[in-house]
């Protein structure tokens, strides 16, 4: 059942799990090109490549979060199409069924985590660091596969509910932007407030977006 | 006597115009249960019913003996779905969309899969979303005869199919039913269709079951009797009466539970049988509708 879910989910996303494949690949490597060589650099010139390294950086979260995005849609997109109709006459328990499906979209993600992770120890095997600067491929690729999977998991939840469970949670972010508004209007906040507390309860630890934020950096001090 | 599937006081709302009510459908185990009903009269609502889909606001539902819902997976296991709409995966091939189904049921005979798929004609290699209508009826009809169910359910299977694949849908389902036990309920409102194929008759109209009985006794009971002479009033008959018109001096009357000595029931009131017309199923189905939604007097 699972080989036959996952063969199904492959060909439903196999292009955009491909190009983020090669994306992943490349970004690692781009790291390095975009900084230029750093043999017999002086300091300011190391410091001017780490900056550049870490700017690049934010496009890994990015990357997360659009692979994600991508595979979590992709799971049901057929079944929407069908009106789940299919899955629900297939004799398994429906946890079943959607933990079969969540399970081929996690093995579907190994696939670009797998080239991030190649092109991060090609990235760290072809440039040549000055002391005190190290080059972490495990580490990034392990906190990618993580990000990608905690997207993957709220894109897959989000995408697998009926319309009217869509439209709740375009509601809510509707709301939180409404009382900003309402809030500024009447002089109990600044503009923004609601906005930025729900943006810090996501983004801050323990919230489920916190692994996003912070710094990402193949190579760091 | 045993049924494979049985609903007790069923009911079900959807929107503020639609319910079905009360439904007590009886389909015996290896029949060939013909569901009819106009469109939109709750064919298809009552079918996502009995496999689960939907949740009933009142009653019970048993298939093969198991409670719906609690027993789904285990029904499933043994019943053939042909959907009402195709639901199958477009971006699949032919083979990738047998295997597929074949996973999920353990006694897939994909020996017969791939016979029927040689004597359908279906092309192998070819992705769904490029299959013809018919195309995809018979793969519909290949997938779920070749799991071998022990209940095969069919939401309107031929529904706008060209009469050359209609007949190739139909007789693969007979050639199965031939081979085994299976019992099969069958909606449709293509009434021809079903006067071939079905041993029973149910007959839904505005999510209401107006009668349920052996397609012989639906068949033959309903007949047209022109006569003269019958009082404008009348008491108890021994059959149904349907519809009365009068035309003149003639009356005509369509009564459902006919049999040759009633005549003598009417030399009783007065009146004279001039012709008694057998109807088909289609226009027996037409005046049984037309009497079920005659306003009660």
């Amino acid at each position: 059942m699972y080989k036959q879910v996952l063969k199904a989910q492959w060909l439903a996303a196999r292009l955009p799990v491909a190009l983020l494949a090669v994306l992943g690949f490349a970004l690692p490597l781009l790291t390095v090109t975009a900084g230029g060589s750093l043999e017999g650099a002086p300091a300011e010139q190391v410091a001017l490549w780490l900056f550049t390294a870490q700017k690049i950086g934010v496009l890994f979260p990015g990357l997360a979060l659009l692979l994600g995005l991508l595979l979590g849609i992709s799971a049901w997109a057929p079944d929407h199409l069908g009106k789940h109709v299919y899955a629900l006459s297939l004799p398994v328990p429906r946890p079943m069924y959607v933990l079969l499906r969540f399970a081929a979209g996690v093995t579907l993600l190994a696939l670009p985590v797998a080239a991030l992770g190649l092109g991060a120890v090609l990235a760290s095997l072809v440039v040549r660091l000055p002391s005190g600067i190290h080059a972490y491929p495990a580490q990034i690729t392990l906190r990618f596969a993580v990000a990608a999977l905690v997207c993957y998991a709220i894109f897959f939840a989000i995408s697998i509910a009926t319309k009217r469970a869509a439209l709740a949670v375009l509601g809510v972010i509707c709301g939180v932007l409404l009382a900003d508004l309402v809030l500024t209007a009447v002089g109990q906040g600044d503009s923004g407030t609601v906005t930025t507390t729900m943006f810090m309860l996501l983004t801050n630890w323990p919230g489920p977006l916190s692994i996003l934020m912070g710094r990402w950096a193949l190579f760091d001090v | 006597m045993s049924y494979a599937i049985e609903t007790f006081d069923l009911a079900y709302r959807a929107g503020k115009h639609f319910e079905i009510r009360d439904l007590a459908l009886k389909v015996r185990e290896g029949s060939i249960y013909g569901f009819l009903g106009p469109n939109g009269s709750g064919k298809t609502t009552t079918i996502r019913l009995l496999l689960g889909m939907l949740k009933p606001v009142r009653g019970a539902i048993t298939v093969l003996g198991r409670k719906v819902p609690s027993e789904m997976a285990r029904i499933l296991a043994q019943t053939g779905y042909v959907p009402e709409r195709p639901h199958l995966y477009p971006y699949l091939t032919l083979e990738q969309a047998v295997r597929f189904h074949a996973a999920f049921y353990e006694g897939f005979d994909m020996a017969y899969a791939g016979e029927m798929r040689r004597s359908f004609g279906l092309p192998l290699d070819q992705k769904l979303s490029h299959l013809s209508k018919g195309e995809i009826g018979k793969l519909h009809m290949l997938l779920v005869l070749a799991q071998r169910p022990k209940l095969l359910v069919l939401d309107e299977p031929t529904d706008g199919l060209d009469p050359v694949v209609r007949r190739d849908v139909l007789s693969a389902l007979l050639d199965f039913c031939s081979q085994g036990s299976a019992t099969v309920f069958i909606s449709s409102h293509l009434v021809h269709e079903l006067e071939r194929i079905c041993d029973w008759v149910g007959v839904l109209d505005n999510g209401k079951l107006v009668i349920e009985l052996p397609m012989q006794s639906f068949k033959n009971g309903i007949k047209r009797i022109r006569l003269t002479g019958a009082p404008s009033l009348v008491g108890d008959t021994p059959f149904t009466v349907l519809q009365r018109e009068t035309t003149g001096t003639e009356q005509v009357w369509v009564v459902r539970g006919w049999q040759a000595p009633m005549a003598q029931w009417f030399e009783g009131v007065g009146a004279a049988v001039k012709e008694v017309v057998d109807l088909d199923l289609e226009e027996g189905f037409v005046e049984l509708l037309r009497s079920s939604r005659a306003p009660t007097s």
